[in-house]
């Protein structure tokens, strides 16, 4: 206990010492992991709020209108609606009249003046569906058309080109988000490294001493180790409240624009707990990488 | 001193055993570019024996002290410290192996950032952290060798020999079985040298293995302990009260 205690006292001090007496290098090693990390969160958080726009495009769109033909009865139509609802893949249904749609539709001034030029409504009744997944429209498309009481001419309101292009796009941002982080992740894996090896190289009397005197490979790297997690997570630290703040005002001026997006309080709490845990990973791994050559006396 | 330093720096007693503390077997070593700097060298130490290892520069000193060390490996042959094949030894060995050693060398190798009491620590604290009455083994093994009253002086404050007793002391405070010194006087005048090499002959006379690499004419004559002799490569000459050059002769 109180060997393991006196190692850790050791490696934590010498840590520490290490990061003061190379100030230069260690800063500069924590102001390019920071900008890395910033870059990481930044880059993170985009993809996740331009995500959050496509989601509610997909919120949207995973909804289907089902066009009743005007000869349904009502009773018809209350069978028909049970059907659905009784669909696992449903989320609600709700009886559209043709009252409605036509009220619903005539907030467009175009429509409300063709609706008063021709005196009747022309506008279907509807089933106005919304569905768990987006991928399921297809089906009630399909369902509404075999079914008689739908309107023959135009059945749904479904559009599939539109669904799977907005499927494709967020696939193709989410993705190019993973792989710009993990790019940004290799580069500062090595920049930590080196930062390492150049602190390395100034003590290197000191760990060829200790080697000499008998002190094991671990007891050497820890100290390393440590102030590479150190200088990882005060990056982290710098960062994830630019990273944090950036994204508050990115969220109010982009309200300001009209474009809703959605402040994610819970999903930057995670980032920043990722960014930091993150940090310290690189920091301590990049030091192993750049001690390993230095142990090999 | 030689009363003091026996009362105080308790070593175990000079037993001969049998077997040797080292020996070398048919050890040779050729590094990657083909340079041969060590043939088939067979050699044994005893426990209690100090010996001196002579030769010029290049002759092989070097390579003989960094594998005796394990501080690199043979190419042919096999080396034995205190019973243990060291040619083979896991490298997780190799932290104690290293410790029954006491090493210094030509440079010092002191941290300049460091008093010369914190110098000494620093052995101790990274092979045995947590290590009770640091200051006591400290300061009585600056006594032995005659800087106590320099524990809080930086390196660059001291004269080369005193900075080589710093390295000896520091070599000596984890109490090491065999002490090895490559070319420990390179560096100093006569006077200093001869300093350094009865502290030395101190260490060797409590029971401690001493193996000192020199060049050093003047001393090795002087001391007329046993001299082993590199050439080229080669064990040429093995005497147990030898000279620096063979009798009568200008070469080794």
């Amino acid at each position: 206990m109180r060997r393991i205690g006196a190692s850790l006292w050791f490696a934590w001090h010498s840590a520490g010492q290490n990061f003061k007496r190379n100030l230069g290098v260690s800063l500069a090693g924590v102001f390019t992991m920071g900008l890395i990390i910033l870059l990481v969160g930044g880059a993170l958080l985009f993809t996740h709020s331009v995500d959050s726009i496509l989601q509610t495009q997909q919120n949207n769109a995973s909804k289907i209108k089902i066009y009743i033909s005007d000869s349904a009865s009502l009773a018809q139509i209350a069978d028909f609606q049970q059907r659905l609802k009784d669909d696992r893949r449903v989320i609600s249904v709700a009886f559209e009249t043709k009252d409605q749609a036509a009220k619903e539709a005539s907030s467009d001034p175009d429509i409300q003046q063709a609706l008063q030029t021709l005196g009747s409504n022309p506008l279907p009744a509807s089933l106005n569906l919304e569905v768990k997944q987006l991928t399921d429209l297809a089906a009630f498309d399909k369902l509404a058309k075999a079914t008689p009481i739908v309107d023959r001419t135009t059945a749904t309101d479904y559009n599939p080109d539109v669904i799977s292009k907005l499927h494709t796009v967020i696939n193709v941002i989410e993705g190019i988000g993973i792989v710009i982080a993990l790019i940004l992740f290799a580069i500062s894996l090595v920049i930590i490294m080196n930062t390492i090896r150049t602190a390395v190289y100034a003590r290197r009397t000191e760990i060829e001493i200790m080697k000499l005197v008998g002190a094991t490979d671990w007891f050497v790297r820890w100290p390393f180790i440590l102030e590479g997690m150190l200088g990882g997570i005060i990056a982290a630290i710098f960062s994830g409240g630019i990273v944090f703040a950036g994204y508050h005002l990115f969220v109010q001026s982009a309200q300001r624009s009209l474009l809703s997006v959605p402040f994610d309080g819970g999903y930057a709490v995670t980032l920043l707990v990722l960014l930091l845990g993150g940090g310290a990973l690189v920091g301590a791994f990049g030091s192993y990488l750049g001690v390993r050559r230095f142990l090999a006396v | 001193m030689s009363v003091a330093f026996a009362e105080r720096f308790a070593m175990p007693a000079v037993v001969h055993g049998p077997r040797p503390v080292i020996s070398f077997h048919g050890v040779s070593k050729v590094y990657g570019n083909h340079v041969v700097a060590l043939r088939e060298v067979d050699l044994a130490i005893h426990q209690g024996d100090f010996c001196f290892l002579v030769g010029a520069s290049g002759a092989g000193k070097s390579t003989l002290v960094r594998l005796l060390i394990r501080e690199e490996t043979p190419s042919t042959g096999r080396i034995f410290v205190e019973g243990d094949e060291i040619t083979r030894m896991a490298r997780r060995k190799l932290p104690k192996l290293r410790r029954r050693f006491g090493i210094v060398f030509q440079d010092y190798k002191l941290l300049a950032n460091r008093t010369v009491a914190q110098n000494v620590a620093f052995a101790l604290q990274v092979t045995r952290p947590g290590q009770r009455h640091l200051r006591e083994k400290v300061e009585e093994v600056l006594w032995i060798v005659g800087l106590e009253d320099k524990l809080d002086k930086f390196p660059d404050e001291l004269s080369g020999g005193e900075q080589q007793r710093v390295a000896i002391a520091r070599a000596l405070v984890h109490r090491p079985h065999i002490f090895v010194a490559d070319e420990p006087t390179g560096n100093l005048d006569p006077d200093t040298s001869w300093g350094i090499v009865q502290l030395l002959l101190q260490i060797n006379h409590r029971g401690t293995t001493v193996l000192m690499a020199t060049h050093n004419r003047e001393i090795v004559d002087l001391v007329r302990r046993r001299v082993i002799a590199v050439e080229q490569g080669r064990v040429v000459r093995d005497e147990a009260q030898g000279s620096y050059l063979r009798p009568g002769d200008a070469t080794l």
